[in-house]
């Protein structure tokens, strides 16, 4: 049986610092409404959702079984409900299989973070190290991924300068990106000049504190003419979990990220992804982790990365034209707001950054310490 | 949407349970090795040869159980990367600014994340040789191995016996000829211009019928055995006490001994008897010292 399944509808709020005035409940249901709006979709058990995935993280939500706080406002009651707890965009994923399987027509996909909620982020990531041989030794999301970039940095030459770089790019493509959060531009020297945070990441190479929810409808395309004229299709998912210790892993190999493109590719008949993808999305929680996971991706070689960017490869492959995960998304959700503004490029929605004769896609998201999760995915107008 | 704060309220939360972590068999062992005998220990797989630190019961790659395919490793390694910490939050192990490292020990395969000190941040860097550390109390953690610190880079001189070094019972001596030219260079040093140091017919006048040395000049021949033999180079010397027994003539040859009688735990210092004796054997002065041995140089 071979089946497809496409986008039909994604909705979201505002990417902001502290969304202090509304609860996370809050924030999915103005994102549950807006599909509820630009679809008409139902709830009926034959016809409607009958399955929702959602994605949420105990910690940051300060409760167990954080999806349990939830299912009321994302249309969950009496009838399917799942969690994913990592990257959101593995949501996706799992919401394409339910589709290609023939299990559904339809899953409704919620995801929400509101960073604000802790006191520190990083004490929130020090709790995704075993108990026993990493957490007392205070490693978290930051100084792991401040190891990564060394190494990346010994590997290939990449300087400050490049990550300064990176930073501004990002945040003028974050101004000219509707919902994302409102950040101040940067000059090179400023990005420079911000202090060092673990070295040699600086507080400007660090993606801010942010809270955001999203939602999407997928559906089978035989069906997606019922809730739009518009769908973007998802043709490849591709994920791969690399061993948990740091110190097992071969920190910038990209091994999880390349096995995850490969699935993916393989998926959607991709064979030379640097000719083949019109838009790329990646989630670089850090500055560094751009021309990295570029080289993930096979848009540039192994190491390539500073001479990539050099020639002008983050325009020329329009890489993170949304701003990327840098100019501010939360954890969990890098994936989600990736596909997201795919979604929105192959809408042709995407405003001053739209890009014209866009066609394919890549989405890209990673969860734990480091990049130890990758998953991809592929979208197609 | 209003963004009227009044009566708006937040919960203020705390996330804070206690619970019970079981390190599983593997890594108990582990620990037990770590706190009863400061080794630190890996699994290897026979098959790919991976050693693994901290020790899996299974190889990833293999699937192989290696469970008890334990290898001791040696305390040294070499540092494979490198952060310095400088962000002050509430779940580091130390006050910022820090390094964590990834060590990677002599013999392992995979390296493990750890704390380095003893180095300035500007010289530390991947490649760099380190030792652990062990901490002074064990809590059965990670934290056994307190740090990490560069491998020590042997000076040139060898430092003297350290405090857990000394046993008691140990001595060492010094043996030199007084001439006349010490005694006349001593006095010139102390300012002892005393006739009965230097002048043979003042001194043929006096009880003792020729000249003595200076009786502090014997007594000077125990800072060679202090400071060079026994403790040795490093030692500071708090207390020397001297009772003159015999006077010392010319030409004498006196042999001046330190011998450990007294170790004292709390101060970490040894208490020491010394004799001065001459060519026939006879105790010219007797006396005792505290001293501090050497500690370490590297300064932490």
């Amino acid at each position: 049986m071979t089946r497809n399944v496409s986008i039909c509808a994604m909705a979201q709020i505002k990417n902001q610092p502290a969304i202090w005035q509304h609860r996370f409940q809050g924030m999915l249901i103005d994102c549950f409404e807006s599909i509820m709006e630009q679809t008409n979709v139902t709830f009926d058990m034959d016809k409607g959702i009958r399955n929702v995935v959602t994605c949420s993280d105990d910690v940051f939500d300060a409760r167990t079984i954080s999806d349990a706080a939830v299912t009321d406002v994302v249309g969950a009651h009496f009838r399917g409900e799942e969690k994913v707890a990592q990257d959101g965009i593995s949501a996706l994923g799992y919401a394409m299989a339910c589709i290609l399987s023939g299990h559904d027509d339809l899953i409704l996909v919620m995801g929400h973070c509101k960073e604000s909620q802790s006191e520190s982020r990083n004490m929130c990531t020090n709790l995704a190290f075993d108990p026993f041989y990493s957490r007392p030794l205070g490693l978290d999301y930051l100084n792991a991924a401040a190891l990564q970039a060394r190494a990346y940095m010994e590997e290939t030459g990449l300087t400050d300068e490049h990550l300064a770089n990176i930073v501004v790019r990002s945040r003028k493509n974050g101004a000219r990106t509707r919902h994302a959060r409102d950040n101040e531009q940067l000059s090179v020297r400023e990005v420079m000049e911000s202090p060092l945070l673990a070295d040699p990441i600086r507080k400007m190479h660090n993606y801010p504190v942010t809270d955001w929810a999203v939602g999407f409808l997928l559906c089978c395309d035989e069906r997606a003419h019922e809730f739009t004229d518009n769908p973007v299709r998802l043709t490849g998912f591709g994920s791969c979990m690399d061993s948990y210790f740091l110190g097992d892993r071969e920190l910038v190999s990209n091994f999880a990220l390349k096995k995850a493109c490969a699935r993916a590719y393989a998926m959607a008949g991709i064979t030379d992804p640097a000719k083949e993808l019109d838009l790329v999305e990646l989630s670089d929680a850090c500055a560094y982790q751009l021309p990295l996971w570029a080289e993930g991706t096979g848009i540039t070689g192994k190491a390539r990365g500073p001479a990539w960017m050099e020639a002008g490869g983050m325009d020329k492959h329009h890489v993170n034209l949304s701003g990327g995960m840098l100019n501010g998304n939360p954890l969990m959700l890098g994936g989600l707001a990736r596909a997201a503004y795919g979604f929105t490029q192959l809408q042709g929605k995407a405003g001053t950054n739209q890009v014209t004769g866009l066609r394919k896609a890549l989405a890209h998201g990673t969860t734990g310490a480091a990049g130890q999760h990758h998953a991809v995915l592929i979208l197609e107008k | 949407m209003t963004t009227e704060t009044k009566d708006c309220f937040t919960i203020d939360g705390k996330l804070a349970l206690p619970y019970q972590y079981f390190a599983g068999s593997t890594g108990s062992r582990f620990i037990i090795s770590l706190r009863e005998e400061k080794k630190i220990t890996g699994l290897k797989c026979n098959k790919c040869n991976k050693v693994f630190v901290p020790p899996r019961s299974t190889c990833e790659v293999c699937f192989e159980d290696i469970s008890d395919n334990w290898v001791e490793l040696p305390n040294t390694g070499t540092v494979t990367g490198f952060t310095i910490v400088r962000y002050e939050e509430p779940h580091q192990p130390l006050k910022p600014p820090y390094i964590t490292a990834l060590v990677k020990l002599d013999g392992a395969d995979t390296p493990f994340a750890h704390i380095v000190k003893g180095i300035p941040f500007s010289k530390m860097k991947t490649g760099l040789r380190v030792e652990a550390v062990f901490a002074k109390k064990t809590t059965a953690t990670i934290m056994d191995i307190d740090h990490f610190r560069p491998v020590t880079q042997r000076p040139g001189f060898e430092l003297g016996y350290t405090y857990d070094q000394l046993e008691e019972g140990m001595s060492a001596s010094f043996t030199k000829t007084i001439s006349e030219t010490d005694v006349y260079l001593f006095a010139g040093i102390s300012g002892d211009f005393n006739p009965m140091h230097l002048n043979e017919e003042f001194a043929k006048a006096t009880p003792l019928g020729t000249r003595i040395a200076h009786g502090a000049l014997p007594q000077s021949l125990i800072a060679p055995v202090l400071g060079m033999k026994l403790p040795g180079l490093g030692t500071i010397a708090l207390e020397v006490t001297t009772r003159f027994k015999a006077p010392t003539y010319f030409g004498d040859t006196i042999t001046a001994t330190g011998e450990i009688v007294e170790k004292l735990p709390e101060r970490r210092w040894v208490r020491m008897a010394l004799t001065f004796t001459n060519q026939h054997n006879k105790l010219v002065a007797e006396g005792s010292a505290l001293v501090m041995p050497p500690v370490p140089m590297d300064k932490e």
